[in-house]
């Protein structure tokens, strides 16, 4: 018995520096954004032997709390690029070993040299999905799709709009209604007269997709801001809903792939962020609802009237898209007193 | 005398020292670290640069928000505990003295169980029933013979109802406490001496069950201050509340040691209004 | 005559407040009937969530991790807060208000404060995550409504039954074990199932203190908002309800902690 189990030890000790003994990876995103598909994971664990466990995050705070309070936990993580340069300043990331994601080269270049992901001559994460925060309209209820974002504050729809409970997210949308650039808000008092227009048009703050989805299919809602991953997801799960990127423009956000500094298998990390840029998954993947693929040829892969492709892939709308940059600490406390300050007043 | 004290004193801390030992390794000493934190300018991660400052208790006087939000969510304590204590009270009343034998223990029990199903769970139910064209309204005018448009959900009406439901148990069962433990004997011996049913009540039947609704009420009033999850799903667009804000800080913006101060102002304000209202609360119904 | 009206009455009433505290649970047990993923009424009954719950081990596996620390933390937070209650009751000490007020600070301080706390505070100590952090973390949360509850109970007992007890030769355990427990018995239970319910809905502690992979089936419940939980979160809620409601009412059955001598 005892030699069995010095042997069995021994054995696996082998494996492990002869590198044949398989991972177990852990990634951090939120809960049911792709990297969980069960058919993805299992793909890749077949694939390459590793295992794949999940930990999900609420929000991006929390995202860089649990990196920075569990070192070595983890070894894939998903940043938005506007949270990225924060992570790498404070060490919490390390820079892509670019030979070791092959499916890198397909990544559309203007993703690839975003700003905010490179620094020192290092790419610090994978361009993974982008999309747009606009708004959606109920079509039961809603006959005319409206063009303009001034919709949002109609008088017809008094009590019948809901935008997302989020500082940043409210105030940007106030940015794009009084016509200024949403990384450079010029005239602050100009977007919390609007907003507080905007008030009385509420009839709720949504959080999460769950919520949304629930009241849109309620009829509590005509309009409401959303994200264009979620409403092709609500939409490819029956809702009557259609997403809407007005003449004023929309909020355009990135993500990506990063391996935490601390990770011990970063080996393993890369494939598998290298298998989620793949057009193989991403095509497998938009079928149930997704955001748009940074990878070039995973988007050129998609049927044609794909939601996707036809929606996102429109130049003439990518010409109106403002894509987030990042936003310094002081700048976020300081829409967040603004929003609060707004609610409060309810 | 002093050997007396001593065996009790050895006693009292034999009894006592597991508890606290336990309260102190996983509550004061994270919450005393999370007190030092709320006097930092900065988090203390990484490089950041932080040094001891009182600003983040003067934020809450800069501008009103805070302080409303905080009365605006006393007010909503003192209603939820109010209307708990008014439908919980004859409902204790009831179980403990009127119902008897084993029905008495499967009661006890039904009315604890709502509460091993998840909140979050219970809440979105309640917005079912609350929305518009929800089971509420449809059972309504299902009875009804004209239309009724109740539009119950996202109002304060809807924040209160969900919070009822989340608390209504601790007063029930807190007073169920007391109320079962008066005799029965007292109560007739009262009656044969010509007491009016309301003289019993509020000269006996109060008095005694008093432990019990206190307790019951400061289990109600103490979370339902910082309450933040029925608010924000039931509250829609009057839903901000004190805790909600506090929330912001930790999950919004990684600001917590303004997070921490504002949750420190809270408890403060929690404990004055315990302390002041504890000895008028023992006095009025004697 | 009024007498017996007043009882009908008050009989009528605990229905009502019964029907109050089941609504929603009905409507989340009729809800894993329902066939619609987005809770949409007219009600269409299916199973789907059943089927799909039966498949599902992540939900399956948190759920009865969940159960089984709501179930030591209710044992251990029940038999700590007890011995505190007694010690609270029987003697006067100095420093016994302040060991009191102290009580308050986990109720009222918003868990997601406290449980941020205690991750920095167990790392620090470098206790880390894991299973016993979040064990830890539920009994210090459940303690305090243990120890008001049972103290409500206790509030009620005559003291000088003790002191008759003792005086009749019974040592101090004798006492506790067959005059007091009896009866505070109600206290007892009515705090262990409010430590149980404590434990079985706490997501902040068990979300900051769990390790991935470990998640508790609030901690499942509270991250999937974001893209949207399915009927069968109501699925494996409405079976957990309905099995503990069997257990509930056969331990009514067989044993007396309602307070009748």
């Amino acid at each position: 018995m005892n030699h069995f189990r010095t042997f069995a030890a021994v054995s696996a000790l082998m494996m492990t520096t002869t590198g044949v003994l398989a991972d177990e990876i852990r990634v951090l995103n939120w809960q049911g954004y792709g990297t969980d598909l069960g058919w993805a994971v299992e793909a890749f664990e077949k694939a390459t032997g590793d295992t794949v466990v999940h930990e999900y995050f609420n929000s991006e705070q929390e995202m860089l709390t649990k990196l920075r309070t569990n070192p070595g936990a983890y070894d894939v993580v998903l940043i938005n690029v506007a949270f990225t340069p924060q992570a790498r300043e404070e060490g919490l990331i390390a820079p892509i070993d670019k030979s070791k994601v092959p499916n890198l080269a397909d990544v559309s270049p203007d993703f690839a040299n975003n700003d905010a992901l490179n620094a020192d001559g290092e790419l610090w994460g994978v361009p993974w999905t982008w999309g747009l925060t606009s708004f959606a309209v109920n079509t039961q209820t809603v006959s005319e799709i409206p063009t303009s974002i001034q919709v949002l504050w109609d008088p017809a729809y008094k009590g019948r709009v809901s935008i997302r409970d989020d500082a940043l997210e409210s105030v940007q949308l106030g940015a794009l209604a009084t016509g200024q650039s949403i990384n450079q808000i010029d005239d602050l008092d100009a977007v919390e007269q609007k907003l507080s227009e905007l008030m009385p048009q509420i009839r709720t703050f949504w959080g999460s997709e769950n919520d949304w989805n629930q009241f849109m299919a309620a009829g509590e809602l005509d309009l409401a801001t959303y994200w264009s991953g979620s409403a092709s997801r609500s939409q490819a799960s029956g809702l009557p809903v259609q997403f809407v990127v007005p003449e004023e423009g929309a909020i355009g956000w990135l993500d990506g792939l990063s391996v935490p500094a601390t990770s011990e298998h970063k080996d393993a990390a890369y494939a598998f962020i290298n298998w989620m840029i793949d057009p193989e998954f991403y095509v497998r993947w938009d079928k149930e609802g997704a955001p748009a693929s940074a990878n070039a040829k995973a988007a050129a892969a998609l049927p044609e009237d794909a939601f996707n492709r036809r929606v996102l892939g429109d130049p003439e709308v990518a010409a109106r898209v403002q894509f987030q940059k990042p936003v310094p600490d002081e700048t976020r406390e300081q829409y967040l007193a603004l929003w609060q300050k707004l609610k409060a007043a309810q | 005398m002093a050997k007396a004290w001593t065996r009790d004193g050895l006693r009292a801390t034999a009894l006592l020292s597991p508890a606290y030992l336990w309260l102190t390794a996983a509550v004061f000493l994270p919450l005393s670290a999370m007190l030092y934190y709320s006097l930092l300018s900065d988090v203390p991660f990484g490089d950041a640069e932080w040094r001891i400052t009182l600003d983040n208790y003067r934020a809450f006087f800069e501008t009103g928000t805070y302080a409303a939000l905080l009365w605006k969510s006393i007010r909503l304590g003192l209603t939820v505990t109010v209307v708990c204590i008014l439908i919980g009270f004859p409902c204790a009343y009831v179980l403990a003295k009127t119902i008897r034998g084993r029905s008495r223990e499967a009661l006890f029990l039904l009315i604890i169980l709502p509460f091993w199903s998840n909140s979050l769970v219970r809440i979105f139910s309640w917005a079912i029933v609350l929305r518009g064209n929800g089971v509420l309204e449809l059972a309504v005018n299902a009875v009804l013979p004209f239309d009724i448009r109740l539009n119950l959900m996202f109002t304060q009406t809807a924040v209160v109802i969900g919070l009822v439901h989340s608390y209504l148990p601790y007063v029930i069962l807190t007073t169920y406490l007391a109320l079962q433990a008066i005799d029965d004997t007292l109560i007739d011996a009262a009656r044969s001496m010509g007491a009016g049913k309301l003289t019993i009540l509020r000269r006996l039947i109060l008095p005694l069950s008093l432990p019990g609704l206190l307790a019951g009420a400061v289990l109600v009033f103490v979370p339902v201050v910082g309450a933040f999850m029925e608010p924000r799903i039931l509250g829609g667009r009057f839903g901000t509340y004190y805790g909600t804000v506090i929330e912001d800080q930790f999950v919004a913006v990684f600001n917590w040691p303004l997070g921490a101060a504002l949750s420190f102002i809270l408890l403060a304000v929690v404990l004055l209004i315990l302390a002041l209202s504890s000895p008028i609360l023992r006095r009025a119904p004697a | 005559m009024s007498g017996k009206w007043l009882a009908r009455a008050g009989k009528v009433w605990l229905v009502l407040i019964l029907i109050f505290l089941y609504a929603p649970i009905v409507i989340m047990g009729a809800m894993s009937f329902n066939a619609s993923p987005f809770y949409q009424l007219p009600f269409e009954f299916s199973l789907n969530w059943y089927a799909a719950l039966s498949e599902n081990d992540a939900i399956r596996t948190a759920a009865i991790r969940s159960v089984g620390i709501a179930l030591a933390t209710m044992v251990i937070a029940t038999a700590l807060g007890t011995a505190a209650s007694l010690a609270f009751f029987r003697y006067e000490f100095r420093g016994k208000f302040i060991l009191q007020t102290l009580l308050f600070p986990p109720i009222a301080i918003p868990w997601l404060i406290t449980g941020t706390a205690m991750l920095i505070f167990f790392f620090g100590i470098g206790l880390g995550r894991g299973t016993p952090s979040v064990l830890v973390g539920h009994v210090a949360l459940a303690l305090p409504y243990v120890i008001v509850v049972v103290s409500a109970r206790l509030a009620t007992f005559d003291r000088t039954l003790e002191e008759a007890a003792r005086s009749l030769g019974a040592g101090a355990w004798t006492v506790t074990r067959r005059v007091t427990l009896p009866w505070i018995m109600p206290g007892v239970v009515a705090g262990a199932l409010f430590a149980f319910a404590v434990s079985f809905d706490q997501f902040v502690v068990s979300y900051f203190l769990s390790e991935p992979g470990d998640a508790t089936l609030p901690v499942l419940i509270y991250t999937s908002i974001r893209k949207g939980f399915t009927p069968e979160i109501n699925a494996v809620s409405t079976i957990i309800i309905i099995i503990s409601m069997a257990v509930m009412l056969v331990a009514a059955r067989f044993s007396n902690f309602g307070g009748d001598r």
